[in-house]
């Protein structure tokens, strides 16, 4: 109780407010103090963990810091070095939008295939869902980029079901040109979380509307694109924003098919790898500070551009 | 209520006490030494049963054995030193020691020579090997040298001989271009293209009487070098003598994924305490073979270098208990029989002569291939410089991009000095 008198004393503005002071904090903790408490643990992890090492990193990216001597400040040599001399910053951010360009639409759009094929009215809808499901749990995990390995290695499955029809195919994950594809395909094949929200997207549409129409003669097509798609708009906003932003921070994938590297010739160097080499492999954690930095600042922008310009497209019916 | 105390629970109390007191010495002697390095299973095995045996032969030490793949061991390693939880002994590369050194993480062994450690009988250019500005921070495990892991049986199918320490490059690229020509297995080639392997470039290098670092740590060697370099894998590749790039690519530098080991190549470059291990894992019989020559006379493009060294951490609180354990590692005859030649050569004349009536046929052949070198191998490179892993990394990147095409090898020569030489800049 002493505690939560000095804290009410703290934050009083004077000795008139402060009976008004102490018993408004007393009876926030009589009513929520328990909440609180439950709330700890988060609150020692977000605080401990996630807050306290951001933080950290801020500072270090203002630093020269190699993990055993002590950081040393050089100010913003960092950013100014990612800024104008640093052609894999460029080559890593070339990947990854290109893997967010061609990834998200993609698996937005196969997602919401699914979903309105199982909308359906599929008998069991349940099952089906638990399987489609499936893959995005599997989908981040090691095992799954070593089995995509598997797949698309010069003599893998997808090369023996081409040689059937006579296709000599080349060793798509390390090829260059082709390596980048098979990590699309990859988060297309997680279409799972997106796939749910847009299938509970789809059973809000109400159905007197599709009546209407097609009393009015409205071809299934019209339907869907006059009023499926204007009215799932918030779901497929929420969806690409979701997306756009996993796909940014995207790592394992590529860490495990290019076997760290990146390669072949970068063509697999996402920016998350790039910014591992730097802090894990040449001990630059100055330098990979910088790097997160503006990565976070990237995400940041897209993100803000996404809810500038939906109010042109997103249509909330209110 | 009152508390009575009866003679005899003062004497139970002093008795408790005083075994307590005796107890006390043998808390404080007891003394931990954390051992850290990277390997195989295999070789953990064998590590573990040593420290369990100098555990037996000093009461009161207890040690704690940790073991990591080579690409998580270096940012365990650095973080535990940077979180001043750094391991008592450290297993340290030739690569990493003149970093670790300069930045104060290992503790200087010099004091211990003669009386705790006891490496007269070392060859004392691998003593060196571990010294950094004059002072010692690594004890040598064991010598190895680059090699040409060859699949013998492969030749043997496509009806060539094997090739010998006077094959020069021109005669191998013609038994690749023949092996794979020969077409006894599908999708099989004579060698792996081996234009991004930093070692064998090395070796290239230094039988023109060039390297790839200098000692003040700068670029060793020209773009016209490298252009070279490039074009006489061009070349092969034009020829069908090596792997084309997309399964060259599929190589991610260990035993495992060299196309050697997944059946696409005859040959494959790698180091010669890795015969072990690439024979596991290969059903066909192997070959150790040195790498081929640039003309018949050519001569000092290998070195025996030691494979890896134990270090003493700088933030031991014991470094003599250390180097005594290094010590024992290295020289004592019972740990000697565990280790054998895993870790290379072992660098003590009485430890050589010990195995070599006990080895098998494979540690006969690593160890028959590091002492027979004779002439192809010549003085061991100072150190590589801070910087040394990223260029490996630009060197295989900038290979990838000739190899498929999208520079020539003059353009790769090229970009290849420039990258390294401000990677080496930067430091």
């Amino acid at each position: 109780m002493a505690a939560v008198q000095d804290t009410a004393v703290a934050v009083g503005t004077g000795a008139s407010s402060r009976p008004a002071a102490q018993s408004r904090l007393a009876r926030i903790w009589a009513s929520h103090g328990a909440g609180y408490m439950f709330l700890l643990p988060w609150l020692i992890g977000f605080f401990g963990l996630t807050l306290g090492p951001a933080i950290a990193s801020l500072y270090l990216s203002f630093t020269n810091f190699d993990l055993i001597r002590a950081p040393e400040w050089i100010g913003t040599a960092n950013y100014a070095r990612i800024a104008t001399a640093d052609p894999k910053f460029a080559a890593a951010v070339k990947v990854t939008f290109l893997y967010v360009v061609l990834s998200v639409p993609f698996k937005l759009a196969f997602a919401l295939l699914v979903a309105i094929l199982l909308d359906r009215g599929v008998r069991g809808l349940t099952v089906y869902r638990a399987i489609f499901y499936l893959p995005s749990l599997l989908g981040g995990s090691v095992a799954i980029a070593v089995l995509w390995r598997q797949l698309f290695a010069g003599d893998g499955l997808i090369n023996s079901l081409l040689a059937q029809f006579g296709i000599e195919g080349p060793s798509w994950i390390s090829h260059p040109d082709y390596s980048i594809w098979t990590l699309v395909v990859l988060s297309v094949w997680q279409f799972g979380s997106p796939m749910i929200i847009f299938l509970a997207g789809l059973r809000q549409v109400p159905t007197d509307m599709y009546e209407a129409a097609s009393l009015d003669g409205a071809s299934k097509f019209r339907q869907f694109y006059k009023i499926t798609l204007p009215l799932l708009t918030p779901v497929i906003f929420f969806n690409a924003v979701v997306q756009t932003i996993d796909a940014f921070k995207a790592f394992t994938p590529a860490f495990i098919i290019s076997g760290g590297t990146g390669g072949p010739i970068n063509s697999t160097l996402f920016y998350t790898l790039y910014l591992y080499q730097e802090a894990f492999g040449n001990f630059r954690m100055g330098y990979a500070s910088a790097l997160a930095w503006i990565l976070v600042l990237i995400i940041g922008l897209f993100t803000a551009f996404s809810f500038l310009t939906s109010r042109y497209w997103v249509h909330y019916d209110d | 209520m009152t508390h009575r105390i009866s003679r005899r629970n003062v004497l139970a109390g002093g008795a408790a006490l005083l075994s307590m007191s005796a107890l006390g010495p043998a808390f404080a002697q007891e003394a931990r030494l954390r051992v850290l390095w990277w390997g195989s299973q295999a070789r953990a095995d064998r590590t573990n049963k040593v420290n369990q045996l100098f555990q037996e032969q000093n009461a009161g030490v207890a040690i704690n054995g940790e073991f990591l793949g080579w690409s998580d061991y270096w940012p365990r390693l650095a973080t535990q030193v940077a979180g001043r939880n750094a391991p008592d002994i450290i297993q340290m590369d030739y690569r990493y020691i003149v970093e670790y050194a300069r930045r104060g993480a290992l503790a200087p062994l010099d004091d211990y020579l003669g009386s705790v450690l006891k490496v007269e009988d070392f060859d004392q250019v691998q003593i060196k090997g571990g010294s950094v500005e004059g002072k010692l921070y690594g004890i040598s495990l064991g010598a190895n040298s680059a090699a040409m892991m060859v699949n013998a049986a492969a030749f043997e199918e496509a009806g060539i001989e094997l090739p010998t320490p006077s094959t020069t490059w021109e005669e191998m690229a013609r038994m690749g271009a023949e092996i794979t020509k020969a077409g006894k297995r599908k999708g099989f080639y004579g060698l792996s293209d081996g234009s991004a392997v930093e070692p064998l470039l090395e070796n290239w290098l230094r039988q023109r009487g060039k390297a790839l670092f200098t000692a003040d740590g700068k670029i060793a060697y020209d773009a016209n070098d490298a252009a070279e370099w490039f074009a006489m894998w061009q070349k092969m590749r034009e020829d069908k003598a090596c792997v084309p790039p997309d399964i060259q690519a599929l190589d991610q530098y260990n035993v495992e994924t060299s196309p050697l080991s997944l059946g696409k190549a005859a040959a494959s470059f790698a180091h010669s305490n890795q015969f072990v291990a690439y024979q596991g894992i290969n059903k066909d019989k192997l070959a150790l073979r040195s790498h081929p020559l640039i003309d018949k006379e050519a001569k000092g493009g290998h070195y025996r270098k030691p494979s890896m060294f134990f270090s003493v951490s700088a933030q031991t609180k014991d470094p003599e208990l250390g180097a005594k354990y290094v010590n024992f590692f290295v020289k004592d005859p019972k740990a000697a029989d565990i280790l054998g030649v895993e870790r290379g050569v072992p660098e003590s004349a009485a430890v050589r002569e010990q195995l070599a009536s006990t080895l098998d046929e494979l540690g006969r052949a690593m160890l028959d291939y590091v002492s027979g070198l004779g002439a192809l191998a010549g003085d061991l490179p100072p150190p590589p410089p801070s910087g040394a892993g990223e260029a490996e990394f630009a060197l295989r990147n900038v290979a990838e991009q000739v190899g498929f095409g999208q520079l020539d090898a003059k353009q790769g020569g090229e970009t290849l000095v420039n990258e390294v030489s401000q990677i080496l800049a930067r430091g």
